[in-house]
């Protein structure tokens, strides 16, 4: 995995010169290390296991990354020029990229001589991981930065660690010295006697397996942070949200979308710290899904940005994804890349007793909507169970929820008149044209268009050519009423049907009822085309590579 | 059908960062008196001597970084060096420290310089242990010649060619892309651009083979047996083509799929270039081309459920003057459209007699699709269909 790290490194630097004081996972773990890092040189090569001379050994990747370089190297590199502190410390050495804040201590009164300290929380990554990737690990290790130079300003905490470590490695080099056979690491003793070697042990660990850290320096200043890329694939292994993908998720969030725990709304409650927002609180409170953004800041009387920004947070720290609000119309089908696990199987049979999951699942299959599997013999504690049903398949990202676009094409060119005057034989004498259809695709195309023009003259005088719009005036609209054309012209003009607004939305911003637009559908479905697929900011948290 | 103007746009896979050019290339060594310093670059002072002596502990490092990449980022630049040090006694240090560095924009991806980095140094190492090239002090301004040539000929070539008395050296950038996934049997190989766009003799002997076979309808154990070739050998040659972006991989053709829209279809509303590309490539006959809005509402239809045989019988693609297989490959390889994969899972704990007996049934886990296990028994998909129709212990998953 490119974004685990491979070691936390904390490295210091004064006027007694530079010193690696921390590292973890230190010596015992080499071999593991050395193992994640090895790769093979060309992966697309064929493997063939008689072809002997093919086999070139692979050069021990020991000698040229992170375990090979010693403290007295890695320090050096780490401790920087005072020009580069404060700033993104970012280096690649072979296959190990480390990442840094370093964090200049300002001195300590007058008095003292040895004026600034610098020291450098790093961390080494593998050279693959991406460049979002490595912005997350520097944002934790400036946070880090940050919070030590609080704590030593407070308590000089700091100063105090660094002692204790110094005086370990000195400890055990001057053993090691008068017992030549003794191989002891200094960092065991460290991990014993610092507080703060405990807390990286810790931090390092939590970005192993969980991506959230959540820890009190000095017991004292908490530092919390979250790694998406890690944090998501608790809910969908192998699959990496960058903070890009969410911000983009983010902008087009829109106030009738909803909102949907991950986890149960109590257990968030529990799980948030003592300083959290009240307003977070009150949103949980009144948290459902069937409420839409819109909804749940009335409810909870925050402002819908305060709701969206809330939003925001619960889904980078992934407690929540965004849906459109259940309802009944919704249309439901099965994500493309729904990965049915044994563990997923259990765990829907444990919620919900007698039921399969392959069985359920098996019926959105086809698009499905609620209102499609209920009939009115269904019990309501069914009905219930099955709205339940759908919320845990979301969850766990099992459905994908299918929208209805549209898309408006006046003449058989699509929306942009082709000048070569094609669509304008095709209109009038039907000789050059094999059957009558298409012909009386263009009649019925010159009434949308007729249509379009009155509302916005100055639009289409530039779209069209002159002659076109005579021929336009002569069909005069007698059959169509003309509510439902205004309405079309009106929906058209404002952009609605260039297929990036699905029905939904269309209700929700022109305050217009299902059955108004399905019937301006049906009328014009000559040159409406409708197609259904998800909404693209939701369709984000699903990855389509894998569909193909 | 004319294919030789026709050009899909190359899939962007690349995620993170872009490939900038080369801003600067400068040469640094280790002065016996001076230290580390600049001994020359092009474009001249382009990294100032304070920016330099910042990090020039990365590019001067110590014994044990010697030939290492090492890259390190700035504010501003990106600096990728290689460093090299030559031990000989004649030198007034005992050895003779040099690094070649490439300077990129900070946000720039410079992975596919590394090798081009370590070639030239080799070479400069090379010049050096010759005939003193670097350190006899007169000779910078052919340095300096050598690498604005470099500079420049990487940045619009993406190759160079070093000649230096006797000696000489090709540099080249290679594109890195990401790993290609595994080739299946059921996959069908499919020209991204026209295949008359690339010479064949510059491919190996077995690509050679296997060239004349893919045309968007063979799937690869098809190409196999017909190129006669051994099936693992086209497998890993297509994964090549792929790698090279030649070729893009797409599910066989059956009048029994079903196929469903993705989000980008919009774009074929809007984008003029693409609608003249997909009206060339699924009309039946370019004397007659298909309109727009037909080919459209043929894509807008593709939903689940709706198998490309309805979709034939409601709107007869025939009298549209449109080919439907060739529609189908448009939609896949521009994306507009994507494949609905059909799944048999055996249910857990209700094993039927047949299902003990049947060997297809261990293929019934949900891992593999309707088209694998039909490639890989020889089954036709409707005689499975039926298996599965018949057991209810079985279920089809669409996905």
């Amino acid at each position: 995995m490119e974004i685990t790290p491979l070691s936390i490194i904390l490295v210091k630097s004064d006027s007694k010169g530079d010193r690696m004081l921390f590292r973890y996972p230190h010596s015992t773990n080499h071999q593991r290390d050395s193992s994640q890092c090895l790769k093979k040189k060309n992966p697309y090569s064929m493997i063939i296991a008689e072809d002997s001379l093919q086999s070139i050994p692979f050069p021990n990747s020991t000698n040229d990354n992170l375990t090979g370089l010693s403290d007295e190297v890695l320090s050096t590199l780490f401790a920087v020029k005072p020009e580069l502190c404060e700033l993104k410390f970012e280096l690649k050495v072979n296959d190990v990229r480390f990442v840094g804040h370093p964090t200049l201590l300002p001195s300590r009164g007058p008095k003292e001589i040895n004026s600034s300290m610098l020291f450098n929380v790093v961390f080494a990554l593998p050279a693959q991981a991406s460049q979002s990737v490595v912005r997350c690990y520097y944002d934790l290790s400036k946070r880090l930065g940050i919070a030590l130079r609080h704590e030593e300003k407070r308590c000089s905490f700091l100063t105090e660690e660094i002692k204790v470590m110094v005086s370990t490695h000195d400890e055990v080099a001057a053993r090691s010295e008068e017992e030549s056979d003794s191989d002891e690491s200094p960092y065991e003793t460290i991990l014993q006697k610092s507080s703060l070697a405990r807390d990286l042990k810790c931090i390092f660990n939590s970005l192993s397996t969980s991506g959230i850290i959540n820890i009190m320096i000095n017991r004292w200043i908490q530092v919390s942070f979250c790694l998406p890329q890690k944090v998501h694939q608790t809910h969908k292994k192998g699959f990496i949200v960058d903070p890009e993908i969410i911000n983009q998720c983010l902008d087009s969030l829109r106030p009738y979308h909803g909102l949907l725990l991950l986890t149960e709304p109590m257990d968030l409650m529990d799980s948030l710290p003592t300083d959290h927002s009240p307003a977070l609180c009150r949103l949980i409170q009144m948290y459902n899904p069937l409420k839409s953004l819109q909804t749940l800041a009335l409810d909870s009387d925050l402002t819908l940005a305060q709701v969206f920004q809330l939003t925001g947070h619960l889904v980078y720290w992934a407690k929540a994804t965004v849906i459109y609000p259940l309802c009944e119309s919704n249309i439901y089908v099965v994500s493309p890349d729904a990965v049915l696990t044994d563990r997923m199987l259990e765990a829907f049979s444990e919620q919900f007793p007698g039921m399969c999951l392959l069985q359920v699942i098996s019926d959105f299959s086809l698009p499905t909507s609620i209102s499609q599997k209920l009939n009115p013999l269904i019990q309501p504690q069914q009905q219930t169970q099955l709205v339940k049903m759908i919320i845990w398949l979301l969850k766990n990202h099992l459905l994908l929820q299918l929208h209805t676009y549209v898309q408006y094409m006046p003449s058989v060119h699509g929306s942009s008149p082709v000048n070569t005057g094609d669509a304008i034989d095709g209109a009038s004498p039907t000789d050059g044209l094999p059957d009558d259809e298409s012909g009386a695709g263009l009649d019925e195309s010159t009434w949308s268009l007729n249509s379009t023009l009155k509302g916005t003259p100055t639009e289409s005088n530039t779209d069209m050519p002159q002659e076109k719009r005579d021929d336009i005036y002569s069909y005069q609209s007698d059959t169509y009423p003309s509510d439902d054309i205004i309405l079309l012209e009106r929906l058209c003009r404002l952009g609605y049907f260039k297929g990036g607004h699905h029905l939904e939305e269309i209700m929700y911003l022109e305050n217009i009822r299902r059955s108004q637009l399905l019937q301006i559908l049906d009328k014009f479905r000559d040159v409406l085309i409708t197609s259904e697929s998800e909404d693209p900011a939701m369709a984000l948290f699903y990855s389509q590579r894998a569909a193909l | 059908m004319t294919k030789e103007n026709m050009s899909f746009p190359v899939t962007k896979v690349e995620d993170t960062g872009q490939e900038g050019p080369i801003r600067c290339i400068f040469f640094s060594e280790f002065h016996p008196t001076a230290g580390p310093k600049i001994t020359c670059q092009v474009p001249d002072n382009y990294i100032s001597k304070d920016i330099f002596d910042n990090v020039s502990v990365y590019i001067i490092p110590k014994a044990q970084l010697q030939r290492s990449t090492i890259t390190v980022t700035l504010k501003d630049y990106k600096i990728l060096g290689f460093p090299i040090k030559i031990d000989n006694k004649k030198y007034a240090r005992n050895a003779f420290y040099f690094n070649l560095c490439f300077v990129c924009d900070a946000e720039a991806r410079t992975v596919h310089y590394e090798p081009v980095v370590k070639k030239m140094s080799d070479f400069l190492m090379a010049l050096e242990v010759e005939n003193c090239f670097l350190s006899a002090s007169k000779n910078k301004t052919r340095l300096l010649e050598m690498l604005y040539q470099v500079m420049n000929d990487l940045n619009m070539h993406k190759m160079c060619t070093l000649t230096e008395g006797t000696m000489t050296s090709h540099l080249k950038v290679v594109r890195l892309a990401p790993e290609p996934k595994p080739v299946l049997d059921h996959q069908v190989p499919i020209f991204l651009e026209g295949r008359e766009a690339f010479r064949s003799d510059q491919w190996d002997l077995t690509t050679q083979q296997v060239l004349p076979y893919i045309d968007g309808f063979n799937h690869v154990a098809r190409i196999a047996a017909e190129a006669d070739v051994e099936n693992n050998l086209v497998k890993s040659c297509v994964q090549n083509l792929v790698y090279y972006g030649v070729v893009t991989l797409i599910p066989i053709f059956q009048y029994s799929n079903v196929y469903t829209t993705t989000p980008k279809l919009k774009e074929l509303a809007k984008n003029i270039e693409l609608q003249a590309q997909c009206i060339e490539y699924t009309s039946k006959s370019s004397r007659q081309p298909a309109f727009l809005r037909d080919i459209y509402r043929m894509y807008a239809s593709m939903t689940h459920g709706n198998s490309i045989r309805d979709l034939c019988q409601r709107l007869n693609p025939q009298t549209l003057r449109i080919n439907e297989r060739k529609l189908i490959q448009f939609g896949l390889i521009e994306g507009l459209i994507r494949r609905v994969h059909k799944y048999p899972i055996l249910l857990p704990d209700n094993h039927s007699e047949e299902g003990r007996n049947n060997p297809l049934y261990k293929y019934f886990t949900g891992s593999y699709s309707l088209d694998e296990i039909c490639c890989t028994t020889g089954q036709s998909s409707a005689q499975i269909e039926d298996i599965v129709e018949r057991d209810p212990s079985v279920v089809m998953l669409w996905k």
